[in-house]
């Protein structure tokens, strides 16, 4: 296989070790495993859940490295010692990964258990479901009338182009590894992508690497409206910030799920199952639900965020990107040059 | 006496256990082989149809290929199993175009393919499990001449191996199925097939003790010989019932004479007043009432020795025996007039198996048969001839002999071989005869009319060990 490099993960490297704060006594400590966890995901947003995980399995120790994406995947495939868990958003890697053997299954009730669209072989799990979001400033609804689908942000693109140019972000493809993937995804659901893409072309659309620098940029006023923004952060950030309103499209929303599994060298196995069974159990997914905005998956589970309201909310238009071997067309070198030709023409085919 | 020893279903059933654990085994081998087939078509046909779509996605930019692999090709792999995929596109120089198969696996798969225009399967080991590849070349027309691609693609095996599962399972069920309807089967032809059995059973509890008719019965074949074993059975029983019928028949008669002559003898001297008649009368009561208790003697021996059991045998000198039986014999009155002799005896002992009273009782009623029925001044002559391990023990007169007809029938009790002018009972030979099967001799007649009878007497010799 090919390697190649990834110029576009960047989310700073943030390794934070969950320790004394959380240790119930000394004595335990010394007994103690620790369980070594990869993660492209928000310490903040996630610690809920690990100090749950750590309540309840007091012999663990969870050291929790939040890393971009291509740490991640870097790691998984060459880190000695393996890491224990791997957790990412970059779904295609995720799934090349499982794909070369280097993740284990998992047998038990809760992963068996788990809804068979959310997992493959067994061995990798989308534990979360955030939906993929439109963001806007109040500002743009006092001269349009807000997008509420994807043409509909295509239309204002071409009716209010002047006002808008500069003020539109979006994910760079080339940049992150989410941004291509939910990219491919829409040009997989409709060929008017194209049209959307040259129109932003056209608006000068300012690309970002994460959703944290779109949503900084239009809490700042640089931008007014934001496309393709995890809705798990956006959600949380517009709580605090109410110039932003948060717009699930009405046409089809994606669903991004992060996809985590067990590395086949775990040094500590029996603790990696016992996080990932925490991780997809009635408990651990109310926590989800419950503290963090990453949203549950089992349908069964209440809270403010779930799977379940969400669909309730928006309907049947929630398209989660399906965890199946598709996936891999997207980690397809030539595939992704192929998108990546195809973008580059497609920006600029409106600019004069 | 009979022992039960297992039963005929038993017997059935471990003939037929055999025969399905035989034939089951190369059945199942085969299930397992054709079930393996019946999944890697199944999955090769996937494979193809993936190769298939990549296939039609390839493009030629300026000479080179393009290929944006469609997602649906996965899912093909990938099957409904989730399998792990591989797939590769090779240019023309064995380069990787795209892919994940890394083209060293393929080095010499790959030029078999671009030798061969022939599609190319294999299965080998790759990244930690047994996968299957399916390659094929790929020649495309266009408006500039192009180089041939290569495509390869791959899963792991663990579809074909459930299926493979599933189908020989149900071929297991199948084949479990048939061997419980069999036994089944088999239970009730053995209660069918022994129904004529059972039917003879029947017939045979419900014939009467004394019933010796021959049986009368549909059998089949395979029955045929036994029924006709147990007609010819009763047709022993029903001759030796005649037999013995006959026997007492004739007994009774042969006592009943005697007797009737001792009451007319006694009644006549009753009537008569003269003490001389009663001495006359009471002579004649004496010598009937003797010859008719010897006659009486005699039907007992030769009852005995019918139906006595064997007795002891011992390891007997016959020409000893032989010897010592003559010089007894040869002092009675009877003998007086006959010249009873014995032929060269050879010098070494003969030694048979047999029962010393009974030997005597033979050599005894050969030579009082001799006496009886030749006249005075016959020559009688006993001798002892030996053979390589045989020995006769030979009896020879010179009397008239016997008609060569009658010579058969001699040694049924009461034959006299046509002679009423003796005083002989007419069992001698009969007590010879019985006496000479309890010892698996031979028992012979030879007669020539005038030139006397010779009775021959075949015994086995004990091997000499002594």
């Amino acid at each position: 296989m090919k390697r190649w490099l990834w110029p576009y993960f960047s989310a700073p490297l943030v390794t934070l070790l969950l320790t004394a704060s959380l240790l119930p006594s000394a004595a335990l400590a010394q007994n103690k495993t620790t369980l070594e966890v990869d993660a492209a995901l928000d310490l903040p947003v996630v610690a809920p859940l690990l100090a749950a995980f750590e309540q309840a399995h007091p012999e663990i120790e969870v050291s929790f490295q939040d890393r971009s994406t291509l740490e991640v995947d870097e790691r998984a495939r060459t880190a000695s010692p393996a890491p224990d868990v791997i957790i990412s958003s970059a779904m295609p890697w995720q799934m090349a990964r499982v794909n070369d053997g280097l993740a284990q299954s998992l047998d038990s009730s809760a992963a068996r258990e788990w809804p068979s669209w959310a997992k493959w072989r067994n061995e990798v799990f989308g534990f979360t479901f955030e939906p993929i979001v439109t963001v806007y400033r109040l500002d743009l609804a006092r001269h349009m009338l807000p997008p509420q689908t994807h043409a509909d942000l295509h239309t204002i693109l071409n009716t209010h182009k002047d006002m808008l140019r500069g003020r539109v972000t979006t994910y760079s493809p080339s940049g992150s590894g989410i941004g291509y993937t939910l990219f491919q995804q829409d040009a997989r659901y409709s060929p008017r992508f194209w049209d959307l893409v040259a129109a932003l072309g056209a608006a000068d659309v300012r690309l970002e690497n994460s959703t944290q620098k779109m949503l900084e940029g239009l809490t700042d006023g640089r931008y007014w409206v934001g496309y393709n923004l995890l809705g798990s952060y956006a959600i949380q950030w517009a709580r605090s910030h109410p110039e932003l309103i948060v717009q699930i499209p009405q046409d089809y929303s994606l669903v991004m799920m992060r996809m985590a599994f067990i590395h086949r060298d775990a040094p500590n196995l029996e603790a990696a199952r016992t996080f990932m069974n925490f991780l997809l159990s009635a408990d651990g997914q109310q926590i989800l639900a419950g503290e963090t905005p990453l949203f549950s998956v089992l349908p069964d589970v209440v809270g403010p965020y779930t799977s379940q309201r969400l669909r309730d909310q928006v309907g049947e238009r929630l398209y989660p990107i399906p965890i199946d071997a598709s996936l891999l067309a997207f980690v397809d070198p030539m595939r992704r040059d192929v998108f990546m030709n195809r973008w580059r023409r497609e920006i600029q085919i409106l600019n004069p | 006496m009979i022992v039960v020893k297992g039963t005929l279903k038993q017997r059935l059933g471990a003939w037929l256990l055999a025969a399905f654990s035989v034939l089951g085994t190369f059945l199942l081998i085969e299930a397992y082989t054709s079930a393996e087939r019946a999944a890697d078509r199944a999955y090769d046909s996937l494979l193809q149809a993936a190769s298939l779509t990549i296939g039609e996605a390839v493009q030629w930019q300026g000479g080179q290929p393009v290929v944006e692999i469609p997602a649906a090709a996965f899912q093909m792999l990938a099957t409904e199993q989730q399998e792990r995929v591989f797939y590769t596109v090779v240019n023309s120089d064995g380069q990787s175009v795209t892919g994940n198969l890394d083209t060293a696996v393929l080095e010499t798969l790959h030029h078999r393919a671009s030798r061969q225009s022939e599609p190319v399967w294999s299965s080998l080991q790759y990244a930690g499990a047994p996968i299957r590849v399916y390659g094929r070349q790929l020649k495309s027309a266009g408006w500039e001449s192009v180089e041939p691609l290569q495509i390869w693609v791959g899963h792991t095996l663990s579809g074909r191996e459930s299926l493979t599962h599933d189908l020989f399972t149900k071929a297991l069920i199948r084949f479990v199925v048939m061997v419980m309807l069999t036994g089944l089967l088999m239970l009730v032809a053995i209660r069918t097939a022994l129904g004529p059995v059972r039917r003879l059973r029947q017939l045979i509890r419900q014939r009467k003790a004394d019933d010796v008719t021959p049986l009368n019965a549909e059998v089949p074949a395979e029955l045929y010989d036994m029924a006709e074993t147990l007609n010819a059975l009763f047709e022993r029983q029903r001759e030796g019932r005649n037999a013995l019928l006959r026997f007492s028949a004739d007994a009774s008669h042969q006592l009943k004479t005697p007797l009737a002559g001792l009451q007319s003898t006694s009644e006549l001297a009753l009537q008569s007043n003269q003490p001389e008649d009663w001495r006359q009368a009471l002579q004649t009561v004496h010598d009937s009432s003797a010859r008719t208790s010897r006659l009486a003697g005699q039907l007992l021996s030769l009852s005995r020795l019918r139906h006595a059991e064997a007795g002891s045998k011992t390891q007997i000198d016959l020409s000893d025996l032989l010897r010592k039986t003559i010089t007894e014999w040869a002092d009675r009155d009877i003998a007086k007039h006959h010249d009873l002799g014995m032929a060269a005896l050879p010098d070494a002992p003969i030694y048979i198996q047999g029962e010393p009273w009974s030997l005597h009782e033979l050599i005894g009623n050969l030579i009082d048969n001799a006496l009886r029925y030749t006249p005075a001044g016959s020559e009688i002559t006993l001798g002892l001839p030996r053979q390589k391990d045989t020995v006769e023990l030979r009896i020879q007169d010179n009397g008239p002999g016997v008609n060569p007809e009658l010579l058969d029938r001699l040694h049924q009790p009461f034959e006299r071989g046509g002679r009423q002018d003796t005083e002989g009972s007419g069992l001698g030979l009969a007590i010879v005869n019985s006496i000479a099967q309890r010892h698996q001799a031979t028992f012979e007649i030879h007669s020539e009319p005038g030139h006397g009878l010779c009775v021959c007497i075949i015994f086995p010799i004990l091997a000499e060990e002594a």
